[in-house]
């Protein structure tokens, strides 16, 4: 039996003689995988003739393989519309954002990408960029991303907008929170909701306080009293879910798009305030797509990147969300100032923050500064 | 032929090195050889591929062999020591809660004349049956200290404040604790039901009071049961999720699998650290393992089904019957009628709100039709029942072997084997998910992305509670059966398949029950192995969560409780059948 064991150990061994997770060597090594070519030739074409040659590639290889950490309602939207305006069938893997990069990551080491396209979050798409696993697209849609979305490998298609959000019933207006600062309020102890994995919001707000000329011991003071209002939880539907429900009074920061969509369900949930102005500058964190090196349905996906930057920027705007191109109707930023999102700063070190936040919120003393 | 022939020629090649080959091959042909090897090799197979991938991350660093990964996890500021008193804290008081409830309603259903037995199947199954996930979920809305119904309705009133905290330990405690009493009720009715109560009876004509029988003879009779469900219970709360993922963040009560969680989301993805707590785990599970194999030492002692015919009599309760029935009946509101009532009152609004006019006025049905017009409703279910049915047959078909081999023979590193069947429990989901990905996406088989891979990910994730089970059912059936079926003719593999298992049947289908119930909830290592096409209703739940979908989600809670019941029910009418003891009815 301890031999059959050892053999079973041995085989296991040399079957993983190489690094198991740490190396992941991105999927498309050579300057110009299969899928390259063919997004090359699209982005080539003439802007009038690049969408009907993609519809008929794209038929003939049959599907669209999509990874996306988009939530389930609205997925669902999204395949019904492209289905409809494409006639290119799409399969779906939603899965929470860190999950769709685990998943990309491990296929593409092994060299066998399972899907074409790929919407999800700020953080995972720039790690699957740095892997070199993500093609860029260039088609006729590109000119509809800002500047500030363009990002190597990947281009924004939504923005998250980060502000607080608050149960009406609990609280009265004029005393929701009006700019950060005010979650430290003493009025607010017991009623705040955090979230667990917010540290970029964190790092955001650290990095406006003290360029609005707040030092590190005011800055760290602030943290400290709103954690001391505070109680955690885990991912933003739900905190918006419990927000309705009057579990908590406010939540420090949550999505827009959510609260706004939890208050159409009828929940008494808000982010702007009775004059209809969200007061807290907010940050807008862009959301990407992109196409896979490595993807078996090349025309697909470049259907998709370019069907998501032009008509699906409009079905954004229906679902709630704010797209990152400018479209006519969409009154999702109206109200709301915002300061950049620190594209460059998360890009670097993200890991940091994810510690110190992580600290913070169980109530260790922070290592000041940077 | 030639194997006949050989023993012709003696003096042709055969020297004594030869023969001795011959021999062994010829040992080795017996089904008796194939079947406990084959079975051997699939449950280390099963086990070893994700360990060797825990560890081979744990210890590896940039530089080759490393313990960075402990210094990472468990010093500087990770407060390792708070995290680890408050895992065991929540692990002792969940598995004592459910080991206390789930004995004595095994105890009273399988040994007395206790009134309303029916209740006893609802209250020890819909706890199981209901996701983890769910069942925290309906606690918030129960006992949490503002909104609690429990809080709002009884105590507001007359305190001005809740009394009751969800989100504190003891809260914790209380909702894994129930949620996992009907794993000691499933155990340990297996083993009550298999008991000889001769041994009782000759101490009552003795004149030995109630209270001494139960201490002196019954319990210590089935305490290769309890050991199971006591280790059981407390590394499955070591190792679960939902409830101090909800409950325990909170307040800020961080546990081993939260840290885990916690770590491997961040970027890049800490593997080796997430890697040294599982590792952690791990030694409080051996731990385990150890302290078991010394409490259940001479087994022999337990053996209580013999050759000698025995059917157990139900002990009459008298006027007691009557405060048993009562407590019955709390323990079920409790347990199963408050969360399931939460449940279907939230299944019928459009957002969550404590129950008023203005709630009950919105209510509908709507969320029923979008469960029923969800398009992937029906292929969830199908992959859901396909790879239950699967997982608790494949696991308690080698889990019966192993613990044969394990509890009957004296075979070198049984052992062993019984500690590498239970190292899957402690091998974080996501881990789980990760290693089977990564072996089978570098195979030509076509396993990735296939229902084969979780059906791998279920058999390995579940082996573990089928060993519990399936030993613990053979450490109650005495060898000499098996002697008496070996000298009347019968070949090993008869007797395994015609004594052995319908005599351990009961605790057999015990696990085959629980294996098929968690392979429902089963959530962490599904996502990362389900492919589109290929979801299961776990994932589907998970979504809802994730999408704050509560008022959908509780809807899906009630299909899934209502069709659950319905397959426990014909599995027990089927195994009735089959020879397994009917008291449950």
């Amino acid at each position: 039996m301890v031999g059959t064991l050892a053999v079973v150990v041995a085989l296991v061994l040399s079957a993983c003689g190489k690094s198991v997770t740490s190396g992941t060597g991105g999927g498309g090594s050579a300057a110009g995988t299969p899928a390259e070519k063919v997004y090359q030739q699209l982005n080539a074409l003439p802007a009038d003739q690049q969408r009907a040659k993609a519809i008929e590639q794209a038929k003939k290889e049959g599907t669209l393989e999509l990874y996306t950490s988009l939530t389930d309602d609205l997925v669902a939207s999204v395949k019904e519309a492209f289905e409809q305006q494409t006639g290119v069938k799409m399969n779906v893997f939603r899965a929470a954002s860190e999950t769709v990069l685990q998943r990309t990551l491990q296929e593409s080491s092994a060299n066998r990408t399972g899907n074409d396209a790929i919407e999800t979050n700020f953080g995972e798409m720039g790690l699957l960029s740095k892997q070199g696993v993500l093609a860029d697209y260039r088609g006729a849609s590109f000119g509809s991303v800002p500047e500030s979305g363009r990002f190597p490998g990947w281009l924004a298609d939504r923005l998250n907008i980060m502000l607080p959000a608050w149960n009406t019933k609990l609280i009265k207006a004029g005393q929701e929170p009006r700019s950060w600062e005010d979650l430290a309020d003493p009025r607010f102890k017991g009623k705040l909701t955090l979230e667990l994995t917010d540290s970029d919001w964190y790092e955001n707000v650290t990095k406006s306080w003290l360029r609005h000329g707040k030092t590190q011991a005011q800055v760290d003071d602030l943290w400290q009293k709103m954690v001391a209002n505070a109680n955690v939880a885990k991912g933003h539907t739900v905190m918006a879910e419990l927000l309705g429900a009057g579990q908590t009074a406010v939540d420090g920061m949550n999505y827009s798009y959510i609260t706004q969509n939890t208050a159409k369900k009828g929940a008494p949930v808000a982010y702007r305030s009775a004059d209809g102005i969200a007061h807290t500058i907010g940050f807008a964190r862009p959301q990407g797509v992109s196409m896979m090196k490595g993807a078996k349905h090349p025309a697909a996906a470049w259907l998709f990147n370019d069907w998501m930057l032009n008509e699906g920027q409009k079905l954004l705007v229906s679902l709630g969300l704010t797209p990152s191109a400018k479209v006519p109707g969409d009154n999702s930023l109206q109200g709301v100032t915002l300061e950049p999102y620190d594209v460059q700063g998360l890009t670097q070190d993200s890991k940091t923050w994810d510690d110190r936040y992580d600290r913070l919120l169980r109530g260790l003393k922070q290592i000041g500064g940077d | 032929m030639a194997m006949a022939s050989a023993p012709k020629r003696p003096a042709l090649a055969l020297r004594p090195a030869g023969r001795w080959l011959a021999a062994v091959a010829r040992e080795l042909a017996t089904p008796r050889t194939l079947v406990v090897g084959g079975v051997l090799v699939i449950v280390g197979y099963l086990a070893v591929v994700p360990l060797v991938y825990l560890l081979h991350d744990t210890f590896t660093g940039p530089g080759g062999l490393s313990i960075d990964a402990f210094t990472r996890a468990y010093t500087a500021n990770s407060q390792a020591g708070r995290m680890m008193i408050n895992s065991l804290e929540f692990a002792v008081g969940s598995g004592a809660l459910a080991l206390g409830i789930g004995t004595l309603l095994a105890y009273v259903q399988v040994r007395t004349d206790a009134p309303l037995k029916g209740l006893f199947f609802a209250a020890s199954l819909v706890p199981l049956i209901i996701p983890g996930i769910l069942y925290a979920a309906a606690w918030i809305f129960l006992a949490d200290p503002r909104i609690g119904l429990i809080n709002v309705v009884l105590f507001q009133p007359i305190l001005g404040h809740g009394l009751f905290n969800t989100f504190s330990m003891w809260g914790m405690i209380w909702v894994q604790g129930l949620h996992l009493a009907p794993i000691a009720f499933l155990l340990m009715g297996a083993a009550f039901r298999s008991m000889d109560p001769a041994l009782e009876e000759a101490a009552l004509m003795a004149g030995a009071p109630r209270r001494l029988l139960l201490r002196r003879i019954t319990m210590p009779l089935v305490r290769p049961a309890i050991v199971s469900a006591i280790l059981l219970m407390f590394v499955q709360s070591l190792e679960s999720f939902e409830v101090p993922g909800l409950l325990g963040l909170q307040n800020g009560i961080y546990v081993f699998t939260s840290r885990i969680y916690f770590v491997l989301r961040q970027f890049p993805i800490d593997y080796g650290a997430a890697g040294a707590y599982a590792l952690g785990l791990l030694a409080f599970a051996v731990a385990g393992v150890a302290a078991s194999g010394w409490l259940s030492r001479n087994a022999r002692n337990y053996q209580t089904v013999t050759g000698k015919a025995f059917r157990p009599r139900p002990m009459e309760l008298g006027r007691a019957r009557l405060l048993v029935g009562a407590l019955v009946v709390l323990f079920f509101a409790v347990a199963v009628v408050l969360p399931v009532a939460v449940l279907v009152y939230t299944s019928l609004l459009k957002f969550y709100s404590a129950p008023s006019l203005d709630s009950v006025r919105t209510m509908s049905l709507a969320n029923y039709r979008t469960v029923l017009h969800m398009p992937l409703a029906t292929t969830a279910l199908r992959n859901s029942v396909l790879l239950g049915v699967g997982a608790a047959t494949v696991v308690m078909f080698l889990t019966a072997v192993a613990s044969w081999v394990v509890v009957r023979t004296r075979a070198m590193g049984r052992r062993l084997l019984d500690v590498v069947a239970f190292t899957p429990l402690v091998v974080p989901g996501l881990v789980l998910g990760l290693a089977l990905s990564f072996v089978y996406l570098r195979t030509a088989l076509p396993i990735y992305g296939t229902l084969w891979i979780l059906l791998i990910a279920y058999s390995t994730r579940y082996l573990p509670y089928g060993m519990r089970y399936a030993s613990s059912a053979m450490s109650q059936t005495s060898g000499e059966l098996e002697e008496s079926a070996h000298v009347c003719g019968a070949s090993w593999w008869q007797t395994f398949r015609r004594v052995l298992l319908p005599l351990a049947s009961s605790g057999i289908l015990a696990g085959w029950v629980y294996i098929l119930v968690v392979s429902f909830r089963e959530l962490s290592s599904s996502i990362l192995l389900y492919s589109p096409g290929k979801e299961v209703l776990s994932i589907l739940i998970w979504e809802q969560f994730e999408n704050g979908q509560f008022t959908t989600l509780a809807a899906i809670g009630v299909c899934m409780v209502a069709i659950l019941v319905l397959l426990v029910l014909v599995a027990y009418r089927l195994g009735a059948r089959f020879g397994v003891d009917d008291s449950s009815r």
